[in-house]
């Protein structure tokens, strides 16, 4: 049986006309006999809201996304840049209206209170501060954001107004329509914190940068870079900070923002280096149409201790000098997985016995270094490669002979077994097997070749014959 | 601590021999302590301050163990002097294997490139940081104008350069000229061991042909690496140890190739 086709989202003119959301599109059809109607397309919808989302940032760092057709802006501490919290939303409203966007507006203390005011109340309200139980007075109980059921609850006990709920005493109200609905009461009447998911993590550490004009030449794209890094070097090195992680994101007037980041080894502030670092991504940022705004962030921000200038002049280098920028430039262009020293583990299971540390993390020994005496191959593969046409003597013993990508091998000196276990307490004790026990052998081919070879498995198990694998050269 | 100050010292010293020497460094040479090999070599040693080229034989100029065990052994000494980097494509060598050989895994560097320019470009601004003492970098292939540009690179900073050939597996034999503002080229083979008691491996051994040389003469020799060696214990003795020379022409028929001009 096919599902029945519902509207799932009507404009005003269908609304004037009578139609309403979850109506059968049937019916819809006979109310309304012209009507054109478009297949509902939730991702694109949750796309959309997240480009928006990210659009919004231009206004505020802590942008929250809303189920799904809102969106909260933390405005707090940001609205005076606009010179006050009516121009925010004037500016706000040209540009949203420019996207052809419809939308409604509410600014106040509490997301709830603004949820409420935009939902139900006039568009463009601006609750003064504290000021907005009166204004949610007048409004039905659905716009504290309530499940549907204890809506639909109140509607027939005859609540038509939040202020009727805020006169009521709360123990009875709570005991009645669910802990829920005092807390969204609260929240908001500001009673009770609301934890916001932000888009990004809020941060202090934020550098801003608008243009009259939009700018699109590559070399103005690398001035406002290296002028926003500039202003939020400053502002970290006023506070004694630095920060490991920066980002760039840059304002396209279609209303997309494009990020570009950075790393750093170490926490740095230094403004000239870090535009040294985007000077290639920038080139990648396609400006469109133009670039009205810049935006930069530092994350991973922590206290960093000035540097003297070096007494001895440009004599004695430091690592800050050569290896540290060495290291920012290769991880930056080529990944930051691509840049490592590698650190023991203590692990005997040769894959594992190896971790990829960062450059710069030399302080840190606390697994015993590998021993020097183990023979073990200069190269290692990452899948053992099988062996075949191996002939050992007896078992125990070294391979007489092996063929190895398609080249047969006389094995003219050999030493071993090492036995390598499992890690069986690291893993689930069923899975452990006797077929999983390797002997290692360090043989020595008619050419000198040598080769680190292994059988796993042991004979005299008819099930699990043994096997011969190459793991590893050595030179 | 005094890794710090020695690091900082060497660092120092190298940047007083560049200044030395107005644009050229001559950082010197690294003798292999064998008169044989030495005599070759212009200056007696291994110039620092240029590159050198490593090829492999037959399987080992796709798998490579044999080359860069031998580099690792030449660029042992050169890493008690700073940092040393390692450009790689395939991301399979292991540092346990290297601490095996001698050399210090722990003032190593790994930077895994994704192609060839990309691992040349890295080699170059390598070559030319402050307090990095030697390069190895494995690419298939260095053309003129990209081998003119490594050694520039070193000539900034005294740093030495080591470019492993190798080709990625499977890829198709190339054999083009190449290389020639490389400082030396050398062909590396391992050797079959000889150990003392005739029981288990020696030390490894490695037959080394000194193919090219700039300024010098060609050779071949047998090589074996010093068990005792280890970076830490300031011996002076190089981690490589003269056995046996081989006859030049013994080992020449072994790669069939057109004769350059040197």
């Amino acid at each position: 049986m096919a599902a029945v086709r519902r509207l799932h989202a009507v404009n005003a003119a269908g609304k004037a006309q009578g139609l309403s959301v979850g109506q059968k599109a049937t019916d819809a059809k006979a109310l309304v006999p012209d009507l054109v109607t478009a297949e509902a397309e939730p991702e694109a919808d949750a796309r959309a809201l997240s480009e928006l989302v990210d659009w919004c940032v231009r206004f505020s760092p802590a942008v929250a996304a809303d189920g799904t057709d809102g969106l909260f802006l933390d405005i707090t501490g940001v609205s005076h840049l606009w010179g006050g919290e009516a121009e925010l939303m004037a500016d706000l409203r040209t540009r949203l209206k420019a996207n052809g966007l419809p939308f409604r507006l509410a600014i106040a203390d509490t997301p709830g209170a603004a949820w409420a005011i935009s939902h139900f109340g006039k568009d463009g309200t601006i609750a003064p501060p504290g000021g907005q139980a009166a204004l949610l007075a007048p409004l039905p109980p659905a716009a504290l954001r309530l499940d549907p059921d204890a809506v639909a609850q109140l509607q027939r006990l005859g609540f038509r107004r939040v202020a009727q709920l805020m006169e009521i005493p709360r123990a009875p109200l709570g005991r009645r329509f669910g802990a829920h609905t005092l807390m969204r009461l609260d929240q908001a009447l500001g009673r009770w914190g609301e934890a916001l998911v932000f888009r990004r993590p809020p941060t202090p550490w934020v550098a801003r940068l608008a243009f009259f004009e939009p700018i699109s030449a590559p070399e103005d794209m690398a001035r406002v870079t290296a002028d926003v890094c500039a202003r939020l070097c400053t502002k970290l090195e006023t506070h004694g900070q630095g920060a490991r992680r920066f980002e760039v994101g840059f304002c396209r007037l279609d209303g997309k923002v494009l990020p570009i980041e950075v790393g750093l080894a170490v926490p740095g502030r230094d403004a000239a280096r870090l535009a040294k670092l985007f000077a290639p991504k920038v080139e990648t940022v396609d400006p469109g149409f133009g670039v009205d705004a810049v935006l930069a962030w530092a994350y991973e921000v922590e206290p960093v201790s000035g540097r003297q200038g070096n007494a001895l002049g440009s004599l004695a280098p430091a690592p800050e000098d050569g290896l540290i920028p060495l290291v920012d430039r290769l991880a930056n262009r080529l990944g930051h997985d691509r840049v490592w020293r590698a650190a023991p583990v203590e692990s005997h299971v040769p894959e594992q016995a190896v971790r990829r540390a960062p450059v710069l993390e030399k302080a840190k020994r606390d697994a015993t270094p590998w021993d020097p005496e183990a023979p073990r191959p200069l190269r290692l593969f990452r899948r053992p490669e099988p062996l075949e046409q191996v002939f050992a003597v007896t078992p125990d013993e070294p391979p007489k002979q092996f063929r190895w990508r398609g080249r047969m091998h006389q094995v003219r000196r050999a030493e071993g077994p090492e036995r390598i276990g499992e890690e069986w307490w690291s893993r689930d004790i069923g899975d452990v097997s006797i077929a999983h026990v390797r002997d290692y052998y360090r043989v020595e081919d008619q050419d000198g070749g040598r080769f680190w070879l292994f059988r796993a498995g042991l004979y005299g198990d008819p099930e699990a014959p043994p096997k011969w694998w190459l793991h590893g050269l050595f030179g | 601590m005094s890794d710090f100050r020695g690091k900082q010292l060497a660092a120092l010293q190298a940047k007083i021999a560049a200044l030395e020497s107005s644009g050229r460094p001559d950082v010197g040479c690294l003798p292999f302590g064998a008169p044989e090999i030495d005599v070759c070599l212009p200056g007696g040693g291994l110039p620092l301050g240029r590159w050198h080229e490593i090829t492999g034989v037959g399987m080992e100029v796709e798998t490579g163990a044999a080359p860069a065990a031998f580099t690792a052994l030449a660029a042992a000494p050169l890493a008690r002097r700073g940092e040393a980097v390692w450009v790689m494509r395939r991301d399979d060598l292991w540092a346990p294997g290297l601490i095996g050989l001698g050399f210090p895994a722990d003032r190593l560097i790994c930077v895994c490139a994704k192609d060839d320019a990309d691992a040349l470009s890295v080699t170059e601004d390598a070559l030319a940081t402050v307090g990095v003492s030697c390069v190895i970098a494995e690419v298939e292939d260095v053309d003129l104008t990209a081998g003119r540009r490594l050694q520039l690179a070193c000539e900034r900073r005294g740093a030495t350069g080591f470019v492993l050939r190798r080709r990625p597996y499977g890829g198709g034999a190339r054999q083009d000229a190449t290389g020639s503002a490389a400082a030396t080229r050398w062909r590396i083979a391992s050797a079959p061991s000889q150990p003392a008691e005739n029981l288990y491996l020696g030390d490894p051994r490695f037959q080394v042909v000194l193919e090219r040389c700039r300024g010098g003469r060609t050779g071949a020799w047998i090589l074996e690496a010093e068990k005792a060696y280890s970076w830490e214990a300031g011996d002076v003795a190089h981690p490589l140890r003269l056995v046996a020379p081989v006859g030049d022409r013994e080992l020449a028929p072994a790669t069939p190739r057109t004769r350059r001009a040197a």
